[in-house]
């Protein structure tokens, strides 16, 4: 529930995105956020800044291709590596041959099937859970095992969700995404109005923290229904069978079944407390049923290593599959076809649109402007072919690797924070100092890239305050530079309309 | 005229966090 504050910080930068950055682009008269940065600086920033965009979305693009994968892997029993390979396979081939509308739904008939599957898992939760059991029996239940800590007041730079890398962090985070990233850049630029293009960001604004409260209190309530039907030791079936011919793991199962039926007892009994209002069964009740909570947390991290002592990967984790499993499992016959359907659609267009965007952005910016210029069509056609299968081959690569990063979400996160600060460091250099040229701000987004990847591999702060430590040392740097040798690095003549 | 707009945005922001932080403490 904690990364509900990952999103405290979008209504902040949707306001200043409003009230700055939108007028901005609409007077520049652009219609790609990079376009702008060419007309206030110079090609070569545009170049790194398109270089840069590349670097994040064919990192993202594997990620996008990684969902899809598991759901296969789980309908399929199928191992994940096998089905990346396959989802990639299958995303460059239409989308070199140029089938891409064939797999679009509109987004409003994916949102409406994806929301009907979410209140449908919801409701199926709470009609299996025992009678002894009501609804607010199964909030109190979540809360006791921890798992409805929505906010968090504890600074910790290590600390990936608290209010202040939510307010702080993941403000600088939205500003970057929905102010310098050309994917949602051009559904604003592409508005009818600027009142319209407005009212769209306030409306994400205003919506999507609600929604992601609502996303993960199902999850919440998830956990309670697994508290009295025993889930299996591991969600990722096709390790769980990889494990279950290993000596150790009966041991591993056993103690899990007896952690688990100790947790059920003791959620039982401290329900009850808790309605009766009878202090001394709660406290101890409450003690049983979080020790019980963690002898069960262990069971399954033993487990976990398991999987990587016998040929499993590194950092193994199955967070990407105990939704999915449930689903699955426990939905209704054709809402589970419906719900897979929709997901496998909706990832697959997303990561065609990714590719099909990276290979342009490649060409037109890249390729065109600094390797090969005045080509026929015919011979660009087929260059973006190339690096359409170029881009489904490092997202597939990258696929495997960005899981390690925690779930999928998060991960997503993770990949746009590692390039989004210098991004938006560039931009706020843009905006705010005219007289800072292009070389200033070049070098500044180099040492901005530079400090976040250091402070990534590093380790010690999370990854939300990678966009503000890439903002700050592209400003600082760009700043320092002009300041020390003006006729170096300062603008000639300042242009006010960019 | 979308000064008041912003404004509401961000005391919405606001009723939000606290509503947040009050279901914390509630069910912890």
């Amino acid at each position: 529930m904690r990364f509900v504050q990952a999103y405290f910080g979008l209504p902040i930068a949707m306001v200043v995105i409003c009230a700055t950055v939108v007028p901005v682009f609409y007077r520049a008269r652009v219609y790609t956020a990079y376009e702008y940065l060419e007309n206030r600086f110079d090609a070569k920033t545009r170049s790194l800044a398109s270089v840069i965009f590349l670097c994040q979305r064919g990192l993202s693009a594997g990620l996008t291709i990684y969902a899809p994968a598991i759901v296969l892997s789980v309908i399929l029993g199928w191992p994940e590596r096998a089905t990346t390979m396959l989802m990639g396979m299958v995303v460059v081939t239409y989308t070199v041959i140029g089938g891409i509308k064939a797999v679009t739904w509109s987004d409003v008939q994916q949102m409406v099937v994806i929301v009907l599957g979410l209140l449908v898992a919801l409701v199926t939760v709470i009609v299996m859970l025992p009678h002894a059991v009501s609804f607010g029996d199964a909030v109190y239940l979540a809360g006791a095992a921890g798992r409805l800590n929505a906010v968090t007041t504890n600074f910790n730079w290590n600390d990936r969700f608290n209010i202040w890398s939510g307010l702080i962090g993941s403000t600088f985070l939205f500003l970057s995404y929905f102010g310098c990233d050309q994917s949602q850049v051009q559904r604003y630029l592409t508005g009818r109005s600027l009142a319209e293009s407005r009212i769209g960001l306030l409306c994400n604004a205003v919506a999507k923290i609600p929604m992601q409260f609502f996303i993960l209190f199902i999850g919440a309530m998830v956990f309670v229904f697994y508290v009295f039907v025993e889930p299996p030791v591991l969600f990722q079936h096709t390790e769980l069978q990889r494990i279950a011919q290993v000596s150790e793991y009966s041991g591993v199962e056993t103690r899990y079944h007896e952690a688990f039926e100790r947790r059920r007892d003791a959620a039982l009994s401290l329900a009850e407390a808790h309605r009766a209002g009878d202090k001394a069964a709660h406290a101890h009740g409450l003690a049983e049923y979080r020790g019980a909570q963690q002898s069960l947390d262990a069971a399954r991290t033993d487990a976990a290593r398991l999987v990587e002592a016998n040929g499993g990967e590194p950092g193994f984790s199955d967070t990407n599959y105990i939704f999915l499993s449930f689903v699955t499992r426990y939905l209704p016959a054709g809402l589970v076809g419906l719900v897979i359907a929709v997901i496998m659609a909706a990832t697959m267009s997303a990561s065609a649109g990714e590719i099909n965007s990276l290979a342009t952005v490649s060409v037109v910016d890249i390729y065109r402007r600094h390797f090969r210029r005045g080509a026929s069509d015919h011979h660009y056609l087929l260059a973006s072919r190339w690096a359409t299968v170029f881009w489904g081959v490092y997202a597939v690569a990258f696929a495997g690797w960005g899981k390690k990063l925690g779930s999928l979400i998060v991960a997503v996160n993770v990949v746009g924070s590692l390039f989004y600060g210098s991004l938006l460091g560039c931009f706020v250099v843009a905006f705010a100092f005219k007289r800072v040229g292009g070389t200033a701000v070049f070098l500044g987004m180099l040492a901005g890239e530079l400090a976040i990847f250091s402070v990534f591999l590093h380790g010690g702060i999370s990854y939300l305050w990678f966009n503000v430590i890439g903002c700050v040392v592209v400003v600082g740097v760009s700043l320092a530079l002009t300041w020390a040798a003006p006729g170096v690095f300062a603008k000639a003549r300042v242009d006010e309309r960019v | 005229t979308w000064r008041r707009v912003y404004w509401a945005v961000l005391v919405y922001l606001a009723c939000v966090i606290l509503a947040a932080y009050w279901f914390t403490r509630a069910y912890r």
